[in-house]
């Protein structure tokens, strides 16, 4: 191979900034890629917050004006998808790109720049899912006319934001063109569609990378339960993007291009519409919280001191919820005159379902059984989901049974069981995953009296903010109104500071974080007498991870290097282990082999930057504006798939350093 | 190595007999349909063509997409999305009464 | 499970990896999950040719088997042409991988032809578009999708067919090229093979075939 086929064949010259910028949008590497997802995760989550916040207070008190009732819709609606989509999904995706292949012991993932390809879409759906905003309008439906007796007021009616406004389920025919007309929901569909190619892309790799990347001895069961769960997730994704890929395209043909798949005048049925979304949407409940379970299983473990108990159960337990969660979807149509067989049908499995979730949380309160527990912030974080999201999980066991769901139905019991999950489970669990792998990433330890605050504020916010709601509902308060009963105000008004008693403790994080990523200890090897392969190298990660490629010779590889056992099965510190980790210090950062890595590039980013353009076109394809949109967006994601095609994957050791 | 190997691929002349064979299927399916429109076989013909695709399908994904002679891994894979979608979207067709609608 | 155990396996030499290659164990998923993209338009398509609609006609009322018939053929034996393509590089006859690569490409074509035929049929002359009723809005849809699946699988061959003169041929890494495109190749044929029996041939309306 000459230098010369390398230079002929590239459009572009080879990026080469190591730092800065360009570095940034150029880069291929999986730790760099890991942490945009979660800086860019970060600020979608405070811009979430922020819409919580509004709609906490306009339901402070039952006949607020603070927002009309269109804003308010389309408020609870963007929420929904920014924490879904834009949050929880990219959060984990942070985590998962940047350790996957460090648990595994790899250089990177299997395909490095569809990996930086992914972020990039995920990226720009995102800002275009955002960016109805300022291009999109809200109309009223057909048939209402505001002001006639019986429908909005006009102030109502009026939109300041003009968001999409038909729920993250968007049901049809409501979001359809007849009842959601306006641009604001084609922004929403369409976003979504482009996140999906980009959830769709990364599970690809991320299957590819844990079949075939695994280091020498890492055999399936000596993997870590995150990387376990990472893989399921990616199945799951894997078989059910594609669904509500149809589903979407199916609502933006009705949409855009006069389809009546939804139209009920026209013989379309909307419960085609629940099935096709909760095939997707209930796998998707298990795609936001297996991650944080597997950070879970992550952290207990290395703060009880103990190997986790029932590894093999917990791993079978995480591929059994995935396996089940495609068996659900219906339990959240008990309402929609499904028969009485699906009805008894789904109740079953959706009990069956919390058996092997209960396993998993067994097993976690087994490992704490006789450990010696050290309460430091990821410890904290960790407990809290356990705790938090046996809560959820339960109220959630009562939605199987169907007359039970049928009173609980669109009301806040509903809202306080999946905020228990998602908030007490998934964030908690994301959370103690920032606290515990912060100084993988930067190499300084987060403050800990401040983590402590931090998690106690929320412990507090949490528990004011979502608790009353389990009552409310029950007591009647139904989901998705912007009026209630006065004699409801009471807790609502608790609810209302509870969440801010939320965003109060997400600020001291971010004054922790912000401080200590500059000032913070240096965490050197090791902080956390840890037990999978990523502590085995130094913090912050060195760019080639592994200066040697590790060899597994068992569960908790790392844990084994420094802890034998006495007698009674005890662990017991090695004489050697301080001597080990200075090694493995000295080594990782000086590789005594030259090592090659994958070659940064523009491609990723030219080809997702095409997507919306696409996306912008057909929102706007009756105009020729838009028709020449769709064209150029297609021509560059062409063209940068060519480049992409043309350039090889390795250049450091084809050419000579830049001089 | 491993037993999988043993299958060597398929020869051109080979390749062209299961074309023939897809070939004289698809006239099959066909004339079944003309068959049944004269006739009116009902469930029969419905049982007929469903197997006759299956089975075309199979021998493409065996033979000329050579699962046969790939990993398991491989055909594990494929196999799980396929029954994975049957079963999902047969729940669903039941579930909006379609496969219990005559035809 | 506590102690480590020093029996690192041996069968591979440098990671524990299925032994198929990273971008065919790719292609592979991707298919997979496509088997859940098709299904959905298919189930979408027979959930509504089992309705009945003001607004006709519907997709079964209208077909022309022996139209679809021929076409379904020309598909089918496409794929026999891309398996002899792959046979013949995997024997290192690059002249015999060129022509069945294009031949490939032209039957693709050919269907893609007739599908784009079938359509202007069904607007013009029967008066059925994908606004007609949503029999119809699935009909085009599913259809749509599945022909723009033919249509990037010709765009692919046809680019391997332009680089098969460039950069030394399809040999060595870019045997994988073709084996990939190959598998999706086939795999938008056996899809086909679903569509025609299920959508055409199960549902048409008993004298559609003319």
């Amino acid at each position: 191979m000459t230098t010369t086929t390398a230079r002929t064949t590239t459009i572009f010259r080879r990026p080469r900034s190591e730092t800065g910028f360009w570095s940034w949008i150029t880069t291929v590497d999986h730790k760099k890629i890991g942490i945009m997802y979660g800086y860019t995760a970060f600020i979608f989550f405070v811009i979430g917050g922020v819409e919580a916040l509004l709609l906490r207070i306009h339901l402070a008190s039952a006949e607020s004006t603070f927002l009309t009732a269109a804003d308010y819709n389309g408020l609870f609606t963007t929420h929904a998808v920014t924490m879904i989509f834009l949050v929880v999904m990219p959060m984990s995706a942070a985590f998962m790109n940047y350790l996957l292949p460090l648990m595994i012991g790899a250089r990177d993932v299997a395909f490095p720049r569809l990996n930086a390809l992914s972020y990039w879409v995920f990226l720009f759906g995102g800002i275009f899912l955002y960016s109805g905003l300022i291009f999109s309008s809200v109309v009223p439906p057909l048939g209402v006319t505001p002001g006639v007796t019986g429908n909005l007021d006009p102030s109502d009616a009026r939109s300041f934001f003009g968001l999409p406004d038909g729920g993250w389920f968007m049901y049809q025919p409501n979001a359809g063109p007849a009842f959601s007309p306006g641009r604001a929901l084609d922004f929403a569909v369409l976003g979504l569609q482009i996140l999906g190619i980009a959830s769709l892309l990364s599970s690809v790799n991320f299957i590819v990378t844990f079949f075939n990347l695994r280091a020498k001895g890492m055999r399936l069961l000596r993997v870590p339960v995150f990387i376990w769960m990472t893989l399921v997730v990616a199945f799951l994704l894997l078989f059910s993007l594609p669904i509500i890929a149809i589903a979407l395209f199916m609502v933006i043909f009705d949409r855009q291009f006069g389809t009546l798949f939804f139209d009920a005048t026209a013989g379309g049925d909307p419960i085609l519409w629940q099935h096709l979304f909760w095939l997707f949407g209930h796998p998707e409940v298990y795609i936001l919280i297996l991650p944080a379970m597997g950070i879970v299983s992550e952290i207990i473990p290395v703060f009880s001191r103990k190997p986790l108990f029932g590894y093999a159960a917990v791993v079978f337990a995480g591929a059994g919820i995935a396996f089940l969660g495609f068996g659900v979807w219906a339990h959240h149509m008990f309402a929609s005159g499904i028969s009485t067989v699906a009805q008894v049908g789904f109740g079953l499995t959706t009990v069956a379902i919390a058996i092997p979730t209960g396993v998993k949380i067994f097993n976690w309160m087994a490992t704490l059984w006789l450990g010696r527990i050290r309460l430091a912030t990821p410890m904290l974080f960790a407990l809290g989901f356990l705790t938090m999201f046996t809560i959820g999980g339960l109220s959630g066991v009562t939605h199987a049974v169907v007359p039970s769901d049928w009173q609980q139905h669109d009301t806040y019991y509903i809202v306080a069981h999946f905020h228990y999950v998602l908030f007490g489970g998934s964030i908690l669990g994301i959370f103690g995953g920032l606290y515990y792998w912060f100084p993988k990433f930067s190499g300084r330890m987060l403050d800990e009296r401040l983590g402590k605050i931090h998690f106690w504020l929320w412990m507090l916010g949490f528990n004011m903010t979502f608790a009353p709601m389990h009552w409310l509902g029950l007591q009647g308060m139904i989901r998705r109104t912007w009026r209630y009963d006065p004699s409801l105000e009471f807790w609502n008004r608790i609810v209302s500071v509870g969440a801010f008693i939320i965003a109060l403790g997400l600020l001291v994080f971010m004054w922790n974080f912000y401080r200590s990523k500059r000032r913070g200890p240096l965490a050197g090897m090791d902080p956390w007498d840890a037990r999978t392969l990523e502590w085995s190298i130094p913090n912050p990660t060195p760019v080639f991870n592994f200066a040697e490629v590790p060899v597994v010779h068992g569960l908790d590889e790392f844990w084994h290097q420094k802890y034998g056992e006495d007698k009674d099965g005890r662990p017991v510190r090695k004489d050697d282990a301080d001597s080990t980790l200075t090694r493995l210090q000295e080594i990782g950062t000086n590789p005594p082999n030259p090592v090659h890595l994958p070659s940064p590039s523009y491609f990723p980013i030219l080809m997702a930057a095409g997507l919306p353009l696409i996306a912008y076109g057909i929102i706007f394809h009756l105009s020729l504006f838009g028709k020449a949109l769709i064209v150029v967006g297609a021509l560059l994601s062409l063209a940068a798939l060519i480049g992409w095609g043309s350039e090889p994957l390795e250049e450091a050791h084809m050419e000579p350093a830049h001089a | 190595m491993t037993d999988e190997h043993h299958l060597s691929h398929p020869s051109p002349a080979q390749y062209v007999k299961i074309a023939v064979g897809l070939a004289v299927l698809t006239a099959i399916e066909v004339a079944l349909f003309y068959i049944n429109n004269a006739l009116g076989l009902g469930w029969i013909n419905t049982a007929a063509l469903l197997t006759l695709a299956f089975f075309k399908f199979f021998v493409v994904v065996g033979w000329y997409m050579h699962i046969r002679y790939e990993k398991a891994a491989v055909s594990r894979f494929f196999i799980f999305g396929f029954v994975l979608a049957f079963s999902l979207y047969g729940v669903v067709l039941i579930g909006l009464g379609v496969l219990a609608a005559t035809r | 499970m506590t102690a480590a155990s020093h029996e690192v396996s041996e069968h591979h030499d440098e990671h524990e990896s299925t032994g198929v290659e990273n971008r065919k164990l790719a292609m592979w998923a991707f298919l997979s999950s496509e088997f859940l993209f098709f299904g959905a338009l298919i189930t979408n398509y027979l959930l509504y040719s089992s309705r009945t609609f003001e607004q006709g006609p519907t997709p079964a009322e209208i077909y022309d088997i022996p139209f679809t018939s021929v076409s379904s053929f020309v598909l089918l034996m496409s794929s026999l042409t891309m398996v002899l393509a792959h046979n013949a590089l995997s024997r290192g006859d690059q002249g015999a991988t060129r022509t069945w690569l294009l031949a490939t490409a032209m039957l693709g074509s050919v269907f893609l032809a007739g599908q784009v035929f079938e359509f202007t049929e069904f607007i013009t002359v029967q008066g059925m578009t994908m606004q007609t009723n949503p029999a119809a809005s699935a009909f085009f849809v599913l259809t749509g999708f599945h022909g723009t699946h033919v249509a990037i699988g010709v765009i692919m061959l046809l680019s391997l067919f332009g680089l098969s003169k460039r950069m030394g041929g399809l040999t060595d890494k870019r045997f994988l090229n073709l084996e990939l495109v190959g598998l999706y190749w086939h795999f938008v044929d056996i899809i086909w093979i679903v569509i025609f029996t299920v959508v055409y041939l199960l549902t048409a309306v008993p004298g559609a075939g003319g």
